[in-house]
């Protein structure tokens, strides 16, 4: 008897250990149904343009891209081709890469140097700079417009890269800093301190220590700021398209696929998938950084 | 650094003087000169209208080495106000309109073209009207590249071919219109949506209203902001659509303000058909279904009917303004050749606009010829009401338009709100 006891208990503990296994696997199957439809209901506008980009225009105007998955269907290139064929699309994308590259590397250069002396280099003065940077960032770029283009007027820089790279980098400076001022600060004061009595100065603990552990914080700025100046219109149509068309991005080229009265409006779900191409392909390159915490397990030893 | 201003000072004239005697030295000379510049244009023109405008320009550049560096954009106030007040501007720009001409004109930014162009040849290829409206102080400041008939109404001839008896007046049209009506399920097309200028085909209506019934002089007070919108010539109009259009649209207003005006005219193909006929400009030929169909035998038009007989022979049209801010050779040069008949005739051809040079005459279809001689021989012709008010009358004028449409106000409600719009919008 004692034995059966002694065997039914095991059993009983098992079985609601499976009981729970099994309710906290009923658990994560409602979590992931959740989230599953969530990226559903998010993809479905982006599903939509895809599909809407691979229809011919008089199919477009008379129906939905959902009745596209059912007979007869109507799929073409011809969208895609015809902003292939567009004049100079192709040095616009070279001009795109050519002005997002360094607008996105110049900032980060700079806001890191910046962020590091807020957080981690005492000097007089250094609260009130890091509130006036941060106040920065609600000033709307477009009231800088007209006194920036008459700077650049008299430097002689409209219609030129450096141009959009330095008005570009003075756009996305207040947010770098302070989003990598934050990073850097919640780095663990332990390990510089600890650099220092070994005797580094700041700029060795700025290379060694400060950069190498932000580097999740340098992948995400970068892909907002490389994001917001891919995407940017306004900007490199005002210091570039009003001296020099031969300058302008890839927007520009995108938006002039509309001609005035709205027509050729079926090629911008193409262009769309065009322009996003090469975002896309980075952010899939750098997803890696995101995930990976480079801060865990530094103050070892 | 003042020092090295201070230096570099005389040096920097020299050079100006030289390239002044250089300058003034070859523009003696013959086209040749200008090869290798180039002539920065910007204008509203993208898709097939930038293809247009470079194939106008592809004989202009073989003939003088020169180059035409063009940018399209639809937010061409934003970018010439940006520039005309910070100094960097194009050499040749579209203008929104003559308002903006005009200001643009008085501040000194735009260059005089009366050098520019032979005067007598342009005056006698264009009509007066679009003489005029480029004119500010009694010079020529901008010239139309482009011009577009408003308020024609299309409809299907094979459904009734108004072609042998257009209706002559307002209550001919509405008379005719409803013994035609056979099979369709209303007279009118109508879609007033057109993104975030939604409400200008509703604007148009009001405008074709306004000019034969109140007549060319009150149509330019009530843009330029000296006539109140409640005002009975105006309220006219208004009402006029809102019973004789509105009340007999295709799908009631709801349905027209969910329709693009692009997409307005689709229902007249159908069979049976919609609706009978669709009041818009020349350019809607190029847009859904009229693209796919032939012109005449499938959709043809006849000009707006007179309202009111004294104000006969009236015609709205549009159009795009060009102008120039940099008096460079090149740029000059260019200009002249935009105007001449034979520059014009390359994009008459392509199709989707009307030239305002009377001598380009290489229309590709029947309707264009048509629609080309009633822009040449309006009695009076008028721009765009709503193109030349202030931006923040235009918004309300649009807005209200569509509020209109679909019913959310009344016509009392719409001319009260536009009243008080217009006490602010014409302030600055």
């Amino acid at each position: 008897m004692s034995t059966l006891v002694k065997q039914q208990a095991p059993a009983a503990a098992a079985t609601k250990a499976l009981s729970r296994r099994s309710s906290s696997r009923r658990g994560r199957f409602v979590l992931n149904l959740v989230v599953v439809a969530l990226m559903i209901i998010w993809a479905v506008p982006t599903v939509g343009l895809l599909i809407s980009s691979l229809r011919p225009q008089s199919v477009l105007s008379s129906s939905g891209w959902w009745t596209a998955f059912a007979p007869p269907y109507h799929f073409t290139m011809a969208n895609y081709r015809d902003v292939f064929h567009q004049a100079g699309i192709g040095q616009a994308f070279v001009n795109s890469l050519l002005i997002a590259v360094p607008a996105t590397v110049i900032p980060l250069f700079v806001a890191a140097f910046a962020a590091y002396a807020f957080s981690w280099m005492t000097f007089p003065g250094r609260d009130l700079l890091f509130v006036v940077v941060v106040g920065l960032l609600v000033v709307p770029l477009q009231t800088t417009l007209i006194p920036i283009l008459k700077l650049f007027a008299d430097w002689g820089l409209t219609g030129q890269f450096l141009a959009v790279w330095l008005a570009h980098t003075g756009y996305g400076l207040p947010f770098a800093v302070y989003l990598l001022r934050n990073f850097m600060g919640s780095l663990p004061r332990a390990v510089f301190e600890s650099a220092a009595i070994d005797g580094a100065n700041h700029v060795t603990s700025f290379f060694r220590l400060a950069v190498p552990m932000s580097l999740p914080a340098f992948a995400a700025l970068a892909i907002f700021q490389f994001l917001f100046v891919w995407n940017d219109l306004l900007v490199s149509l005002i210091y570039i398209g009003l001296a020099n068309p031969d300058n302008l991005p890839m927007t520009a080229t995108i938006a002039n696929l509309v001609n005035s009265l709205g027509g050729g409006w079926y090629l911008l779900g193409a262009a769309a998938f065009v322009s996003m191409a090469l975002p896309l392909a980075l952010f899939f390159g750098l997803q890696r950084y995101f995930v990976r915490g480079i801060v865990g397990g530094a103050v070892k030893g | 650094m003042s020092l090295w201003l201070r230096r570099l000072a005389p040096l920097a004239v020299v050079v100006v003087v030289a390239a002044g005697c250089v300058s003034t030295n070859s523009s003696s000379g013959d086209d040749s000169d200008l090869h290798g510049k180039t002539v920065n244009v910007i204008g509203t023109w993208g898709g097939d209208e930038q293809a247009a405008f470079l194939k106008m320009v592809e004989p202009w550049e073989k003939q003088t080495g020169a180059k035409v560096k063009y940018t399209g954009t639809r937010d061409i106030n934003t970018v010439l106000t940006t520039g005309v007040a910070s100094g960097v501007l194009p050499d040749l720009a579209g203008l929104p309109g003559p308002g903006q001409l005009a200001e643009y004109a008085k501040a000194g930014k735009l260059q005089p073209l009366d050098n520019v162009l032979d005067v007598n040849t342009y005056q006698s290829e264009t009509a007066p009207a679009l003489v005029q409206l480029g004119k500010s102080d009694g010079k020529v400041y901008g010239v139309f590249i482009k011009a577009a008939v408003k308020g024609l109404i299309w409809y299907n001839p094979k459904v009734h071919d108004y072609g042998a008896n257009p209706p002559k007046t307002w209550t001919d049209l509405m008379s005719q219109a409803g013994a035609n009506q056979g099979a369709a399920k209303a007279v009118w097309c109508l879609g007033v949506e057109s993104g975030a200028s939604s409400g200008w085909p509703g604007t148009d209506w009001i405008e074709d209203l306004v000019l034969r019934t109140a007549g060319p002089q009150v149509y330019t007070n009530w843009y330029e902001g000296k006539v109140k919108w409640s005002d009975p010539a105006i309220k006219k109009a208004f009402q006029l659509y809102a019973t004789d259009v509105l009340g007999k649209t295709y799908g009631g207003g709801k349905n027209a303000v969910a329709t693009n005006f692009g997409n307005a005219g689709d229902p007249m193909f159908a069979n049976p058909p919609g609706c009978e006929l669709l009041h818009q400009a020349s350019f809607i030929t190029g847009f859904s279904q009229f693209k796919s169909h032939t012109a005449v035998t499938d959709y043809n038009f006849f000009p707006f009917p007179d309202i009111d007989l004294q104000y006969a022979g009236a015609v709205e049209g549009a159009g795009d303004l060009f102008g120039m801010f940099h008096d460079t050779p090149a740029a000059k040069s260019l200009m002249k050749y935009l105007v001449t008949a034979a520059a014009q005739d390359i994009w008459v051809k392509i199709g989707g606009a009307l030239s305002a040079n009377k001598n380009a005459a290489d229309y590709p279809d029947d309707i264009s010829k048509r629609s080309a001689a009633i822009l040449a021989n309006a009695k009076s012709f008028v721009f765009d009401a709503s193109d030349s008010m202030p931006t923040a009358m235009n918004d309300a004028f649009w807005k209200d338009m569509v509020a209109l449409t679909n019913g959310s106000k009344t016509v009392d409600q719409a001319l009260s709100d536009l009243d008080s719009a217009q006490k602010d919008a014409y302030a600055s």
